[in-house]
């Protein structure tokens, strides 16, 4: 199967803006279910809310977009219910960890055998910018415009806090890394998750002074380098692979 | 073979009968009962005690979604949290059996003691406009059949079914022969996810695609959802009237408050609804017809008497039964006094 297979085009376009991050992670999971040759009989895909929860109905197969925060108790009842799918959950910081918080913490601590990509774009930028818990200290948006008060949620804590886990961080720019950390979350025998840090330039990079999304990704390159055999867990610039 | 169950045991019974695949709940009084039961058939369903209610709730829409017939349970409070998911599975059309055995509110209230508190909850908890099957069984046994219809009336209206009891009734233990019911089982008509191309969305769509400022399309998708309801509700038109040709007054009541009155039926009519909601419309009016006075008494402030009053358009006397205690004396001497 090519890659377009997996891709609705009678969807298109997408409701993403230009320059958004998130059509070029999905266009990774796309070309990593072509790489792992994955039959789409054995593929569903579920999603929140958010710019990031409308990936679902872009899947040409048969999948689910649910309420704020709910993709991850709505992926384990398909789960248990037919194990034979692989189900992966498609959503964003501000749905998976934010309003859905409860939830992945124990998912995770269940081992629930899903494959999840988290968008971190470190905003709400559906509803216009505002303040997510994987906001940076001191950004300002619409909810924080005297500046963020709070340090961002540490994710890789929450999820390496479990017997067992595989938590992988990359980025919309290291695309090849990327793809790698997804065919690896699928082979992956229980939960698997990947928080991609990605941008939104509309409702969020232009407050910072940002022009273009690609700034916002040559950022990226910038900040963020690749831990190939990490030991312990990521530095805060450090994208990688942590299994266990 | 006659046992001896409570009413949450039958209810847990009811629904492996009906072909229960999954269960998902969090622990409440008075509802946990129906978990410990389903908790020791893990293995033969899939059992999940899930880190909240609304967990709870959406693990049983994906389960649905997967192909399994899915239920959870709960009392009031969880059923505030609940009403997330249930209006999801309006929306996406999913079947599925939200079990609440009610206790005092608001908020944590009386957590012991039984009441009727969440009829509109139940009607109306969700926001926007739905129409939910709402059934309420009366005694042990009806527990135990009335779960299986509410499995079934989910399967062919593929909505969320909602059964309905007081904390009494749940803890409530009877001799009652299971095996001489004999239910008819509705099969699964909505296919399980893979293999196709299906988007299910609580957006407004068709077919799969958003349609979300079609406001011409919402009324046709909200007609055809109202109308698929109320033609499955018409095969479940369960209640029990007792017709008293001497008496100027009939007394409608349902659930708990219904047995407890049910020595008046010498001097009353007795009407008792088993299907809630959608309301019995036409068999409440007949019923009525040849009565002066209706009289509606229920363990809330008057929730349903006001639905009564919308059908009937007359004056209807609400009989309120307040703070989780039920005596039949006091509910004598109140009639007397009217």
């Amino acid at each position: 199967m090519l890659y377009k297979d997996y891709v609705k085009w009678s969807r298109w376009p997408t409701t993403w803006c230009g320059g958004c991050a998130i059509g070029i992670i999905f266009k990774q999971v796309t070309f990593s279910l072509e790489r792992m040759n994955l039959p789409r009989e054995k593929l569903t895909v579920v999603s929140g809310i958010g710019c990031s929860g409308r990936a679902a109905g872009y899947f040409n197969v048969d999948s689910v977009h649910v309420t704020h925060g709910r993709a991850l108790p709505v992926a384990e009842g398909i789960k248990r219910g037919k194990p034979q799918l692989n189900v992966l959950v498609f959503s964003g910081d501000g749905d998976l960890v934010g309003i859905g918080g409860n939830h992945l913490i124990h998912t995770a601590r269940r081992n629930v055998d899903l494959t999840v990509i988290c968008v971190n774009n470190q905003t709400y930028g559906m509803t216009g910018g505002q303040m997510a818990p994987t906001t940076g200290k001191g950004i300002k948006t619409l909810t924080s415009p005297h500046g963020n008060r709070y340090s961002p949620i540490n994710i890789q804590g929450l999820i390496t806090a479990n017997e067992s886990y595989f938590y992988a961080r990359s980025s919309a720019y290291h695309i090849n890394h990327l793809q790698k950390a997804i065919r690896e979350a699928f082979a992956w025998p229980g939960f698997a998750f990947i928080e991609v840090v990605a941008y939104c330039i509309e409702n969020f990079g232009r407050r910072m002074g940002y022009r273009y999304g690609y700034e916002m990704l040559l950022k990226i390159k910038e900040i963020y380098k690749i831990n190939h055999s990490p030991q312990g867990l990521l530095k805060d610039n450090e994208l990688g692979i942590l299994k266990k | 073979m006659k046992q001896l169950i409570m009413g949450n045991e039958a209810i847990a019974r009811g629904a492996l009968r009906a072909g229960l695949g999954f269960f998902a709940a969090y622990p409440i009084t008075p509802a946990s009962e129906i978990m410990h039961f389903l908790a020791e058939k893990e293995g033969e369903i899939e059992f999940v005690h899930a880190e909240d209610e609304i967990a709870a709730i959406h693990m049983a829409i994906g389960a649905s979604l997967a192909g399994l017939k899915a239920m959870t349970s709960t009392s009031g409070p969880g059923m505030s949290l609940k009403q997330e998911g249930i209006g999801l599975a309006h929306m996406m059309e999913i079947p599925l059996v939200v079990v609440d055995v009610q206790r005092v509110g608001p908020s944590t209230g009386m957590p012991t003691l039984p009441s009727q508190g969440d009829l509109i909850q139940a009607r109306h908890g969700s926001h926007g406009d739905y129409n939910p099957l709402v059934f309420y069984p009366a005694t042990v046994e009806e527990c135990y059949f009335y779960t299986i219809e509410a499995f079934n009336a989910a399967e062919e209206s593929r909505s969320p079914v909602i059964l309905l009891l007081d904390g009494f009734l749940a803890h409530l233990s009877e001799t009652v022969d299971l095996r001489a019911v004999k239910p008819h089982l509705k099969r699964r008509k909505l296919k399980p996810l893979g293999g196709g191309n299906r988007h299910f969305t609580g957006l407004l769509a068709r077919e799969g695609v958003p349609l979300t400022d079609d406001s011409d399309y919402y009324r046709q998708w909200y007609t055809r959802v109202k109308n698929k309801i109320m033609t499955v509700a018409c095969q479940y038109n369960y209640f029990e009237f007792l017709d008293n040709p001497q008496a100027d007054t009939l007394l409608i009541a349902f659930g708990i408050t219904a047995r407890v009155i049910r020595p008046l039926k010498k001097a009353y009519g007795l009407f008792r609804p088993i299907r809630l909601f959608p309301v019995l419309e036409k068999e409440l009016s007949q019923a009525a017809a040849n009565y002066d006075r209706i009289v509606v008494i229920e363990m809330n402030d008057g929730q349903y008497a006001g639905e009564v009053q919308r059908v009937l358009r007359r004056e209807v006397i609400s009989l309120p039964i307040l703070g989780g205690k039920i005596h039949l004396r006091e509910i004598q001497e109140a009639l007397n006094a009217l």
